[in-house]
């Protein structure tokens, strides 16, 4: 683990990283492709209106 | 003219807010420029009085002030050395890591009307250097992720320790390979020296890419 040498007073430097992980490359795809769908049908909602 | 320290009240929440302020749209603009998730879900806005790019993606958004967050008490008492944003390959290795060097000075000769106009017109120009980072650059493997590091000390884990829980957003000590790079090309990108903060940005790029 990254947890590196000790300074004068024993306090060691940590480098630290969040548990939980960023939403995939994939996942972001899929709710961009979802959303211009939605946009899409909506207008065409309002054209047929 | 106001001498103020660290320990005065407020202090290191002003200068935390404003560091959070910036490493939020710095984020949203690598991502961006480094292509890691689709250009679609970035949106033109102003900030610092020129174009950047913020993502719209409610989970991504969450996701990077969540990060920020749990950062801000450790930039607030002067405890967060480095915050580096990651950007790793399909194999979760590193091939660019984007290190915010801060410091703080312990004491300050401020005058608070100049102050925020100076401080924004640094932070502009980081955020222009961004902006262009790409023409320096090689160009990623596809179907990266990102994560973000902070270098700090044992002792003050316990200031994050709080917001973590509040925010169910728990933080772990970095393995060794998600912190270093072998043989990583270096390109300073931009430092800043004001009466409140000392920031330097430097890119750290993996020779082998692909």
């Amino acid at each position: 683990q990254a947890a590196t040498e000790p300074s004068s007073t024993g306090d060691k430097q940590v480098v630290l990283l969040p548990c939980k992980t960023a939403p995939s490359r994939q996942r972001v795809r899929l709710w961009l492709e979802a959303r211009k769908q939605y946009e899409a049908l909506q207008k065409g909602i309002r054209r047929a209106e | 003219m106001t001498t103020l320290t660290r320990q005065d009240l407020n202090f290191g929440q002003v200068v935390a807010d404003i560091l959070c302020e910036f490493l939020e749209v710095a984020i949203h603009l690598i991502l961006y420029v480094r292509e890691v998730y689709p250009s679609g879900i970035f949106q033109k806005r102003k900030k610092y009085n020129v174009p950047v790019q913020m993502s719209c993606h409610p989970e991504l958004n969450q996701y990077i002030q969540d990060t920020l967050h749990c950062i801000k008490p450790l930039i607030e008492k002067n405890d967060a050395e480095k915050v580096v944003v990651v950007i790793m390959d399909k194999e979760h290795h590193p091939v660019e890591r984007f290190v915010f060097e801060i410091s703080q000075p312990p004491l300050l000769s401020i005058s608070s009307d100049t102050l925020l106009s100076h401080v924004e017109q640094l932070l502009r120009a980081f955020i222009l250097k961004i902006s262009v980072c790409d023409a320096v650059l090689n160009n990623n493997p596809p179907e990266c992720s990102f994560t973000v590091l902070v270098h700090t000390r044992n002792s003050a884990m316990r200031n994050m320790e709080k917001v973590q829980v509040i925010k169910d957003f728990p933080w772990i000590v970095a393995d060794e390979q998600e912190v270093h790079m072998q043989e990583p090309r270096l390109i300073p990108l931009k430092t800043l020296t004001s009466d409140i903060v000392k920031m330097q940005l430097y890119v750290e790029e993996r020779a082998q890419k692909m």
